[in-house]
């Protein structure tokens, strides 16, 4: 069922890391109908909301955790809470910022220009990187190693969710998982994009995202389509990120 | 690596043979010497716990345990290299590493931790594997060089036997090393709140109420302090396991017979570990004891080893 051209990126992946897309895939369309819970516990969010202030200085280390543990009253030994230590900062990170779209989202007006609603939110997203830009080249590497790729790309489908439902893009059809694959391609390579762009206000980001989302509108005539024709671009997106150093 | 150590484990299995064998020790006539030297605990008389796969006054557990360890404490390494298929040096590198014990002193700045070092205390550290260990990632990972480890086990052999690698092997002249007898379920000697970090490997099985132990741990720690216990566990393949139970249960103890002329001691370490709880039920009794256990991205708490035959659990004292 999840074999349709868009995902071929997905497929590049091990089997095994494959079949829990898969599973993922069919959780998430659940999660739809349920109010997404905070995963982190207060103990958890006082360190790493602490820790994630360190990162413009010491990066997403575990220097920055260390630091945000003391920050919060604990001792150097309390990272103890965070198995993956570094990385637990990027995902703080990534599912805050996920969740927070929703506030944004109030200014939206549905179902009026999906399109024009996914490149408002999706550049909101963006911006909230604004502070940790230039140290999110080491949140990208973290989040592209064995170890955590099952999550990232977990992580980057449910922010897909998140755009195309906020949007008011409320059709669930057979296009669906189309739509939110093709538009997971598209944020990734706009915020691999912003890393490398030293434009005032990151105009150039915004310039990117709108022509990628208007291109797919173009070629495929709207979103539906628009999925066939990222994945496509997809394979240059992984290429760009190898070419990068980053194992993808 | 385990292609390395397991022929040194016949190595030393024919060194054994070969060599006029290891002195007599008389198991009963020890046993009622540490019966003699040992308090019993406030247990009722009719109180009984586990030995191995047999039952036994609670009151008695302690000695008999005492005793095992009495009697293993010379062909140690041996038995630790058979239980763990030759690569306990390698989980103990491992749950050292990924603790990260010591102050992490980041250049310029200025923390709560900064210039006092850490308390560690290192139950049932018998040998000092664990807390040499940590002293090298303190000093070589975090360029700590104030962190200090109490090394604390209820048998005096196990201890003397540290102290004595501990000079052989360099870290005794740190002075920042100390030893202290105790049982795990009573740390009396130790403050409440004094200690950043708990370890125990491969001990907690062998305590008679490890319930009580958790207890004695949470109360020593400082809020934010980390229990952190390496233990064997139960293999999760079925294939696997029963292949380690059939090398567990019928080689184990017969190679300690041929060892250490000891097969009783080497039974009951296997049959202890095999009573010791799975994972989820031990992750259960630690929250009980009031500690937070880390989730972990597979949100599962606790850290495998080869499969499960050993596995490192967790757990965080909150601030309040
Ligand atoms: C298998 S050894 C582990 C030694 C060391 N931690 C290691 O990993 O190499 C188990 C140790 O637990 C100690 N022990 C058993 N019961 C104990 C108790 N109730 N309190 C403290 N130590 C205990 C024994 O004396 C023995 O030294």
């Amino acid at each position: 069922m999840l074999v349709t051209r868009p995902l071929h990126v997905f497929l590049r992946h091990p089997a095994n890391l494959r079949s829990s897309l898969v599973w993922q895939c069919i959780r998430d369309y659940h999660s739809y109908e349920h109010e997404a819970p905070f995963p982190f516990a207060p103990t958890e969010d006082a360190i790493l909301s602490a820790a994630l202030s360190h990162v413009p200085t010491h990066g997403f280390s575990i220097n920055a955790l260390t630091q945000g543990a003391r920050d919060a009253g604990y001792l150097d030994i309390s990272t103890n809470l965070f198995p993956t230590g570094a990385f637990s900062i990027v995902r703080y990170h990534l599912v805050s910022q996920r969740l927070a779209l929703a506030k944004h989202a109030s200014s939206l007006q549905p179902q009026v220009d999906i399109t024009a609603n996914i490149a408002t939110l999706a550049l909101h997203r963006l911006h909230a990187n604004k502070p940790i830009i230039h140290r999110w080249q080491e949140a990208l590497a973290l989040l592209s190693t064995a170890r955590h790729l099952a999550t990232s790309i977990r992580e980057l489908a449910l922010l897909s969710d998140e755009l195309l439902f906020l949007a008011g893009s409320t059709t669930v059809t057979s296009s669906w998982y189309t739509n939110r694959a093709a538009l997971a391609a598209v944020y990734a390579s706009a915020e691999l994009f912003m890393t490398q762009d030293t434009s005032k206000g990151f105009v150039e980001t915004e310039e990117f995202l709108t022509r990628r989302l208007e291109e797919g509108e173009k070629v495929r005539g709207g979103l539906d389509m628009f999925g066939k024709w990222v994945g496509m671009q997809a394979g240059g997106l992984v290429d760009g990120l190898r070419s990068k150093g980053i194992w993808v | 690596m385990s292609t390395a150590t397991i022929p040194r484990i016949f190595t030393r299995l024919a060194h054994h043979l070969l060599k006029p064998g290891p002195p007599y020790r008389c198991l009963s006539c020890s046993r009622l010497l540490a019966q003699q030297e040992q308090i019993p605990k406030q247990d009722t008389p009719n109180s009984t716990t586990h030995f191995g796969f047999e039952t036994v006054p609670s009151s008695s557990k302690q000695s008999r345990v005492a005793n095992v360890f009495t009697s293993v404490a010379s062909s140690y390494d041996t038995m630790n290299d058979l239980m763990s298929v030759g690569t306990h040096r390698l989980w103990k590198d491992y749950f050292v590493r990924s603790i990260n014990p010591g102050i992490r002193n980041s250049g310029e700045e200025k923390g709560q931790g900064q210039g006092q070092g850490q308390t560690i205390l290192d139950i049932a550290g018998g040998t000092g594997d664990i807390a040499f260990r940590m002293l090298e990632h303190c000093t070589a990972i975090n360029n700590d060089h104030t962190s200090k480890i109490i090394v604390s086990d209820i048998n005096p052999d196990m201890l003397a036997e540290g102290k004595r690698r501990a000079r052989a092997g360099g870290y005794e002249q740190s002075g920042r090393l100390s030893w202290m007898e105790a049982n795990a379920e009573d740390l009396s000697e130790v403050e409440n709140n004094s200690i950043d970090l708990y370890t125990v490997a491969f001990g907690i099985r062998n305590f008679t109420h490890k319930d009580i132990a958790l207890r004695e741990a949470f109360r020593v720690l400082k809020p934010g302090g980390v229990f952190a216990c390496l233990e064997f566990s139960k293999v999760n393949n079925r294939l696997f396991e029963a292949v380690y139970k059939r090398w567990s249960f019928g080689a184990i103890p017969l190679i300690g017979q041929l060892v250490a002329g000891d097969r009783e001691s080497y039974q009951y370490l296997v049959e202890s570990i095999e009573r010791f709880p799975r994972q989820e039920e031990w992750k259960g009794m630690i929250e009980e004891a009031g500690f937070l256990v880390p989730g972990g991205e597979e949100g599962k708490g606790w850290d495998n080893l080869m499969g499960g035959i050993a596995c490192v659990h967790k757990g965080m004292k909150p601030l309040r």
